[in-house]
């Protein structure tokens, strides 16, 4: 079986969020940035199952969508704090997760279900089940 | 009639930056990803003025699992994350999520207040509010205007202003 999701890379990866949108709110919090969360996929008998790491992100805040084979989700932190003034020691960026990912046609979209515990999504993308070979009878005139 | 245009020229080399750009764009992922060498949990810390706030970024992990002490102004936590089911190392196509035991003390810069220490852990973020101790606000100390020799008076007052 050929790979049946490929990760993609994304366009911008740990870079400040140039979109216009944020620049209306680049003036409260200047330094809003797009993150690639570290993801798990594996194997099971059903399909693949796709587990993401965002810690900060709640289910409402969570947007997943599938689009022309491209499952895309994106999740947005709500930052513990906007004074950035007030950072002493930073080992992360405060920011909003972004990752794409190309499905191939052996998964069957409309079955695919997501479920976000405690800041890890896990998405379950099954097979399309296999088409039975049909016996076509054929009458004797 | 000029056959070499230096606007085409320069194309050519904004083609050649975008190209390098992603390629070491395309690095950066490829070592960030496995996240080699960075400490578990990531974490940041913020001076609020009267107290510390701590986050940490714990996704996966509930607050019966986590483990956090304060003592002598420093902060340890420590738990485990445990890999989603029994799935066989076969079966993984891609694994850049850590798993297994983690540990990391930080030392908070002042004297916090042990016994009001608060935490919060939500969607697998950690919040982690450290008050500092009253001795550690800034105290304020007034100044008076010294009054040392009578004779020079005029002059140090001259001086003050």
């Amino acid at each position: 079986m050929s790979e049946t999701i490929e990760p993609q890379q994304p366009e911008r990866d740990d870079s400040p969020n140039r979109d216009d949108s944020s620049l209306s709110q680049s003036e409260e919090s200047p330094q809003r940035w797009v993150r690639t969360p570290p993801i798990d996929i594996y194997e099971t008998e059903e399909g693949l199952v796709l587990c993401a790491d965002l810690p900060g992100v709640s289910a409402e805040n969570l947007d997943l969508q599938v689009q022309d084979n491209r499952l895309t989700l994106f999740g947005r932190v709500d930052m513990p704090n906007d004074r950035l003034e007030t950072l002493v020691h930073q080992e992360y960026h405060q920011g909003d997760f972004l990752r794409s990912f190309i499905l191939s046609d052996d998964v069957d979209h409309e079955r695919i279900s997501a479920k976000l515990t405690d800041g890890v999504l896990e998405v379950r993308l099954p097979r399309v089940p296999r088409s039975q070979p049909r016996k076509i009878s054929i009458q004797a005139d | 009639m000029p056959v070499f245009r230096w606007g085409s020229a320069f194309d050519a080399f904004r083609d050649l930056e975008r190209e390098v750009d992603r390629w070491v764009r395309s690095m950066d992922i490829a070592f960030e990803n496995p996240r080699i060498g960075r400490p578990y949990p990531m974490l940041n810390l913020y001076d609020l003025g009267s107290e510390y706030l701590i986050t940490a970024e714990l996704s996966g992990c509930t607050a019966a699992e986590l483990d956090l002490t304060v003592a002598n102004g420093v902060v340890t936590m420590r738990g485990k994350r445990t890999p989603a089911g029994d799935v066989p190392e076969d079966r993984f196509r891609r694994r850049e999520r850590p798993i297994g035991n983690w540990e990391r003390s930080i030392s908070v810069p002042e004297r916090i207040n042990d016994d009001d220490v608060r935490a919060e852990l939500n969607d697998g973020l950690l919040k982690l509010y450290l008050p500092k101790t009253p001795s550690a606000a800034p105290k304020q100390i007034p100044v008076t205007k010294g009054r040392s020799e009578i004779s020079n008076e005029n002059a140090t007052e001259g001086e003050s202003r």
